[in-house]
């Protein structure tokens, strides 16, 4: 039914679609330059929707003004063809239009070159039920965190859930939905790291358990609460939210920094053998597999296409090469950048295709010349964007194996202060006990028993009990 | 004349290496068998600039201060957000 449907509107629209392309081929025709945002809005009308960004360029570099319209069809092309297809637009041209639209972009073009400053200025009136405002307050939020603007930072998170909250309630389909969810839980998690940088690792954790389990960001806050945990001192409760990364559910959430977390909650607690079992087992499994998918993907590091690819195929293909592939891979198909670049990366594909089926006018040969050149751009990017991910793993690794390697001689100083002072640590205790747990009113207890049960993922808790008591080594 | 000066050094050269070969044979040399030295009498001449007693001073090992991991924010985790929405 719904197939018919589709065809039928296919049938419907086609005729438009012609009528409108010859009226774009005609203003072509006539002067490209006066005539840009008639194109643009004839292309709109046929659904060639990336050919009408490259007009809707024209005519914002042309300095006329963006009146209303204007501006209802810059935020279409936004959604339809995504950001990418003006943040290359020089910044002088973007500055200073009365377009929330364009604001958007010059923000976001802003944050992402490391101006934080300019870019909290350019976003700083979002509008409150403009389309991009939930984005805009969150890249706002985030500009005012990092140049220590907290206040004001928390402010623009609030409305950023706020304005997140009302789009998601109005949202019409389930991916719409979803989308402005991940903002709105964003926005808490950012909250959350702000109360975390002002050591009010209470109200962090509070901010943290917002998020629902179901939630796509679940898995990455994990590791910042069990932060927050260390940091109060409880490191039973730090290990116990660690240990949900190896349950089965989360296999593919790798967190190198979370296993030089567990051996620093092991360390505090002087539990110097738990902590070097940590460390061994780092460099024993995880750098070598690290070193062998960095082979791996040596080989193909000056490839515009092989990441992308990599990406595309299914996983069962490429994680026999290596295991590491699998997290990568689930890691970024689960972005919501990645996701959008690649519809839009397929949709202008189909569109070069369509383009070239078309009677060659100069408008449809321009604009195949022109929409190949974006292809190829995109093609790079994307790569690029997917290349920078999994060897921005690889240096993680690398870097955290550092950070092992410290703790281990750590330990070592230790053992030998304690031999020259005569002394030993107690170690006569049992390996954990219910009266080393620590709970809030709403937490309870079960005893683990060898399963991970879906529901108790992330509330785990060691009870295991401080070594650092020191006995003198004839006495014990 | 010139012999006469011939004869006298010659005669001076024998005389002396036979006293040179008596010297050789004579000489014995001794050590003793045991010697001991009274230190407690020795005098020694300067002043005392050193403590009397033989002292160890105790102090603190040196400890190295490694820099374990810490995290004082979580900024890179903010900005990698932004990139990766849109």
């Amino acid at each position: 039914m719904n197939k018919l449907m589709i065809l039928l509107f296919t049938f419907l629209l086609t005729p438009i679609s012609y009528a409108s392309l010859a009226k774009a081929n005609k203003y072509f025709k006539a002067n490209s330059e006066k005539n840009a945002d008639k194109i643009m809005y004839e292309l709109m009308r046929s659904k060639y929707y990336f050919s009408a960004a490259e007009f809707a360029k024209k005519v914002i570099i042309s300095g006329k003004p963006i009146n209303k319209n204007m501006e209802k069809r810059l935020v279409t092309l936004i959604l339809k063809t995504g950001t990418l297809s003006f943040t290359g637009l020089d910044e002088n041209i973007l500055k200073g239009r009365h377009s929330k639209a364009l604001n958007f972009i010059l923000g976001l073009k802003y944050f992402n070159d490391g101006r934080y400053k300019e870019a909290a200025h350019a976003l700083r009136k979002p509008g409150k039920r403009h389309r991009f405002s939930p984005e805009s307050l969150m890249i706002l939020g985030a500009s005012l965190n990092i140049i220590n603007k907290d206040k004001n930072a928390i402010k623009a998170y609030k409305s950023c859930i706020k304005s997140a909250k009302h789009f998601e309630n109005k949202a019409n389909n389930v991916k719409l939905k979803r989308y402005y969810t991940i903002i709105k839980e964003s926005c808490y998690i950012h909250i959350a790291r702000m109360y975390f940088k002002i050591r009010k690792y209470k109200k962090s954790v509070h901010h943290y358990e917002e998020i629902p389990k179901t939630s796509y960001r679940w898995p990455y806050i994990l590791l910042e609460k069990a932060w927050a945990y260390y940091y109060m001192r409880d490191y039973n409760r730090a290990l116990g939210v660690l240990v949900t990364y190896k349950s089965p559910l989360l296999s593919s959430y790798f967190m190198p920094e979370g296993e030089v977390l567990s051996a620093l909650s092991y360390f505090k607690m002087c539990l110097y053998q738990d902590t070097l079992k940590v460390v061994n087992n780092y460099y024993g499994v995880y750098k070598n597999r690290s070193k062998h998918l960095k082979n791996i993907l040596l080989k193909h590091k000056d490839s515009h296409t092989y990441f992308l690819k990599l990406m595309l195929t299914p996983i069962d293909q490429n994680e026999k090469a290596n295991p590491f592939i699998r997290n990568l891979i689930t890691q970024i198909r689960k972005q919501i950048k990645f996701n959008l670049d690649l519809v839009n990366y397929k949709k202008l594909k189909n569109e070069y295709k369509f383009l070239k089926k078309r009677k060659k006018t100069p408008l449809v040969k321009y604009l195949a010349a022109s929409i190949r050149e974006t292809l190829n751009w995109r093609t790079k990017h994307l790569n690029h964007y997917v290349k920078k991910q999994m060897f921005s793993f690889i240096n993680d690794i690398h870097k955290n194996s550092y950070e092992m390697f410290n703790i281990k001689l750590e330990i070592m100083s230790n053992k030998r202060d304690l031999i020259y002072r005569n002394k030993e640590l107690v170690s006569d205790r049992s390996r954990g006990d219910i009266s080393n747990v620590n709970r809030t009113i709403d937490q309870h207890f079960y005893m683990y028993n060898g399963e991970f049960w879906a529901d108790e993922l992330g509330d785990f808790s060691f009870g295991l009990k401080s070594n650092c008591q020191e006995v003198k080594t004839d006495k014990k | 004349m010139k012999n006469l000066l011939i004869k006298l050094i010659l005669m001076t050269l024998f005389v002396s290496s036979g006293i040179n070969a008596q010297d050789k044979k004579n000489v014995v040399f001794k050590y003793k068998k045991h010697e001991s030295f009274d230190l407690g009498n020795l005098e020694i001449k300067g002043n005392i600039i050193a403590p009397g007693d033989l002292s160890v001073m105790e102090r603190e090992r040196k400890r190295f201060n490694r820099n374990l991991l810490d995290r004082d924010d979580f900024n890179s985790e903010v900005k990698r957000d932004i990139k990766t929405l849109r």
